[in-house]
């Protein structure tokens, strides 16, 4: 054991190191950065446009960076980017300028994933094997791809010009991780195949002393992705994408209640596919069009048995489909137009339903148009909206309006306006649950809350119906209004800066609350519009090409979050808190500190060393602040005498050599000073070693 | 008229003195101070049965706010207890509870800024099993349970107004359930979640004179 200590410690010391004995190598030549600026951009306005020609901001993660930092699920490289901290409950989600993963929408090549828990998208589901580049979005993006897309977008495009045909690495790492990957394809000037193989399996993980069941469980995961394009000629190509990922997860799960300790296990098997087809034909220079059909398929099954025998079985089916068009027009020299129509066939089937046979559906129709006029080389102006109408809720429209101005070579400034919208989801609909294991409370969709419990009142179950019984309705779409503002600077060739303040304001939060009460004492709860909140802040980044060798990145955020009601009651003065003698006085707005499960402040700091002979290494130094992660008090407001996770720095390194014989060889080491928080970072194992092999074969012609 | 008055006001201090003083030893009006009880066992957990639940003795314990001491199991029967405790449970002497005049409500507000029960407040009475004057439950009454900690945390800013056994008003803020007077980390074991439990810590004022001022 000790011995293993002491090789830790070395290596850690080792990857300390590596940065300081190459500094002193550096020898003096022309820095610049990358020239990022150039790189093409798709998620911000469907269409391809240069990152320093945008209106809004987006953040760009690209292959060489994914690589470098050994990243091999989506949940590794966006905890390490700006403004986006990771969530843990229901799987991983990523959390957008303060708000909850239920607003952030997570597409593959421009498609929605499906498949949320809880509103929860987990990031773990998504290999990053042949990912060419993800592009980040903040702000509301409902105008272009209407629901979920509130606080923004985080689009994975898959790589589809490869001109490697063959690819592979293998990666073992710490709790017996490996991750395998087969990349091929075949690219000639009418067709493109690509197929890619990913097996990952890990032993999962017990970061709790003195515990059997582990933080993380047992998982095995394979994904593939099959994709071929095919161009019939110079103005049109065919493409079909399929993508399939299988996940079987081993549980051993240790619920306590009330000092009550009852452990079950079991597996949870996952099936989750898409299906993209697309037709893409220009006509001319000046217009083009785009067939896409796309169908995917998350389905999850857990299978537990507790010690005592009784077995839990939990489904969800999730099926959605989409046809859509989109036509891109040149009006004018000056103005790009995009018209788009689509029609979405949507259905959900789970055991927490009144019938997990049945299958609960929605059907969407929308249509959105954005239009782009550049009056001066200096401006570019960008108006969109997009409506949604459909069966089972109210109708959204989000329109949105942004603006560049290029000062001069140095500054640049942008703003945008919008709002974005989250549709209910079919859990704040259909939800049939009765949790017999806690007092047996319910809770009911909104869609069918009135009838059941009417049904139920009529047997004389229901003890007492509260007010806002009679209030609940046909659920609305939750709203949020975005303002961004930007200010970027690149004073030369190898400095970049850029300043952002935002604020979101929301309305129509789905809450869950207390409807009545059965005869028993036992609670109803169903899901009301009736939450506002805001989130604002800002953020500051930075890139700087320090030598040839050597590049330095980094940025800091602010977030405020608050709920707008409990601040009016705050100041209301009927909220309380106790002080320091235990006895109770009146919460003030300095006690107060916002949303749970938010950071107030984050910053990250990358050293990255690039040699032209192949050698990479880098630094990465996370830092989060201290979040609110229970309301202990009891007063239903997060204050000061709640109870917190700690602020925390991470520290990751890695370094490699990729040789010219299409060779390459990479170790690394996640959270270097090992930093463990149980109950608060579950997906945070403490520290952790890996090593990649690759070889690439080089297309040669 | 003014005089007149100020006779009345001298009429009734020296009254209410000379009943304080039939009452108590003490011949000047002292105002009213908060009585603080600490660490008040009620039902407290005394192991784990071999099923992995708790378990306790099961018995109340019962108070008398104005004598301000424990009142024997075994004069439960008596109008002699205005309170009783049993882990989260409270019992008001009245009802289905008792033979005496108690009623309660729980009061949302600051125990120092309620000066004087209004007229109109409803004492509610304990109508077990169905109801009890103080609500029982999680977040219904004064305290929540936190079923992730497994923590319970009396509610800040609420007041049991309380009828007395004797027909008698007094008001209490409930400080604290465990032993010491200090809730329990998050992090504490679940042992010493169980075994420090059901102590309470509260402070009151009994208002000896009968009226609904404090």
């Amino acid at each position: 054991m000790c011995q293993l200590c002491s090789v830790q410690n070395k290596a850690i010391l080792f990857f300390l190191f590596i940065p300081l004995v190459a500094t002193s190598q550096i020898k003096a030549i022309k820095d610049t950065l990358q020239r990022q600026g150039d790189s093409v951009v798709v998620t911000a306005t469907r269409s391809e446009r240069k990152l320093s020609n945008l209106t809004v901001p987006v953040t760009i993660i690209n292959a060489k960076t994914i690589q470098q930092t050994g990243s091999l699920r989506l949940t590794d490289i966006l905890k390490e980017q700006p403004g986006l901290t990771m969530t843990s409950g229901f799987g991983a989600g990523v959390q957008l300028q303060g708000l909850n993963p239920d607003y952030t929408i997570i597409l593959i090549n421009g498609e929605p994933l499906v498949g949320r828990t809880a509103g929860v998208l987990d990031l773990n589901r998504i290999a990053l094997g042949n990912v060419k580049k993800i592009e980040i979005v903040k702000g509301p993006s409902s105008s272009l791809y209407g629901s979920e897309a509130m606080a923004g977008v985080v689009n994975i495009i898959t790589d589809q010009n490869t001109q490697i045909p063959i690819q592979v690495s293998a990666r073992y790492g710490t709790y017996k991780t490996k991750d395998i990957s087969l990349d091929n394809a075949i690219h000639n000037k009418s067709l493109f195949y690509q197929g890619f193989y990913n097996y990952y399996t890990t032993d999962g993980y017990s970061i709790r002393p003195n515990s059997s069941s582990r933080v993380t469980t047992p998982i095995t995961r394979y994904t593939t992705n099959q994709q071929i394009k095919y161009n019939i000629n110079t103005n049109t190509n065919v493409s079909l994408g399929v993508r399939y990922t299988n996940e079987q997860i081993q549980n051993d799960i240790s619920v306590s209640n009330g000092g009550v300790t009852i452990h079950s296990n079991g597996t949870e098997n996952i099936h989750d596919y898409n299906v993209t087809a697309s037709l893409n034909h220009r006509f001319s220079n000046a217009l083009k069009t785009s067939f896409r059909s796309y169908l995917t398929q998350y389905d999850s099954k857990q299978d537990l048995l507790t010690l005592s025998g009784s077995p839990y079985v939990d489904l969800l089916n999730h099926l959605f489909q989409r046809v859509e068009n989109q036509t891109d027009w040149t009006v004018r020299k000056n103005i790009n137009a995009i018209f788009g129509a689509g029609s979405v066939m949507e259905g959900v089937k789970s055991s927490r339903y009144d019938s997990e046979q049945l299958r609960k559906t929605n059907a969407i129709q929308y249509a959105f148009t954005q239009w782009e006029w550049l009056p001066s080389k200096k401006m570019t102006f960008i108006a969109g909206a997009r409506f949604d109408e459909n069966a089972t809720f109210a109708s959204a429209f989000s329109p949105k309006l942004s603006m560049l101005y290029k000062i001069n070579a140095v500054h640049k400034l942008k703003w945008s306006i919008g709002q974005g919208f989250k549709a209910p989801d079919f859990r704040q609909l259909y939800l049939d649950f009765t949790n017999a294991a806690a007092g047996g409370y319910s809770v009911f969709g909104s869609a069918q809350a009135q009838k059941v419990i009417t049904q139920l009142n009529a047997l004389g179950q229901v003890g007492v119906l509260y007010d806002n019984f009679y209030q609940l309705k046909t659920l609305q779409p939750e709203y949020s209004t975005g303002i961004h503002l930007t200010w970027d600077m690149e004073p030369n060739a190898s400095t970049f800066l850029s300043f952002q303040l935002f604020r979101n304001d929301i309305k129509n939060l789905i809450e869950v609350q207390q409807v009545g009460a059965y005869t028993s004492g036992a609670q109803i709860f169903s899901y009301l519009n009736i939450g506002r909140a805001f989130t604002t802040g800002g953020e500051f980044e930075f890139k700087k090409q320090i030598s040839s060798q050597f590049s330095l990145n980094g940025g800091y955020q602010l977030v405020i979050t608050g709920d707008k009601d409990q601040i009016a009651q705050i100041k209301a003065g009927t909220v309380y808190t106790r002080d320091a003698s235990g006895n109770s006085r009146r919460l003030t707005m300095s006690d107060y500190v916002g949303l749970p499960n938010n950071s107030k402040h984050k910053a990250q700091l990358k050293l990255n060393y690039n040699h032209e002979n192949g050698i990479f290494a880098n630094l990465r130094f996370l830092y989060r602040s201290k979040w609110a992660v229970n309301n202990t008090n009891g007063n239903q407001v997060f204050d000061n005498g709640d109870s917190f996770a700690n602020g925390y720095v991470s520290i990751h390194s890695s370094f490699g050599k990729n040789f010219n014989n299409g060779w390459g060889l990479q170790l690394g080491c996640d959270n270097i000073s090992n930093y463990i928080d149980a109950s608060n970072l579950p997906n945070l194992p403490g520290r952790t070693f890996f090593i990649t092999m690759k070889y690439q074969l080089n297309h040669k012609k | 008229m003014l005089t007149f008055i100020k006779k009345i006001t001298l009429v009734t201090i020296v009254s209410v003195s000379m009943i304080a003083c039939t009452k108590n030893e003490s011949s000047v009006v002292a105002p009213l101070t908060a009585n603080v009880v600490k660490d008040l066992a009620a039902d407290t957990v005394l192991g784990i049965a071999s099923n992995g639940m708790p378990y306790s003795a099961g018995k109340y314990t019962f108070y008398s706010l104005e004598n301000n001491a424990i009142v024997p199991n075994t004069d439960s029967a008596s109008t002699k207890w205005d309170i009783a405790f049993v882990s989260t449970k409270i019992l008001i002497n009245g009802g289905t509870s008792g033979t005496g005049m108690g009623g309660a409500f729980v009061y949302t507000g600051l125990f120092d800024d309620l000066k004087t029960i209004s007229a109109d407040s409803v004492f509610k009475t304990d109508n077990a099993p169905a109801s009890y004057a103080i609500t029982y439950g999680s977040g219904k009454g004064w305290y929540t349970y936190d079923q992730a900690t497994s923590l319970v945390t009396p509610l800040a800013g609420r007041v049991l107004v309380i009828r007395t056994a004797s027909g008698k008003y007094a008001k209490i803020e409930i400080i604290n359930y465990y032993k010491g007077g200090v809730t329990l980390p998050v992090t504490a074991s679940d042992a010493d979640k169980l075994s420090k439990q059901r102590y309470y810590t509260f402070r009151y004022i009994f208002q000896p004179n009968g009226t609904k001022t404090f």
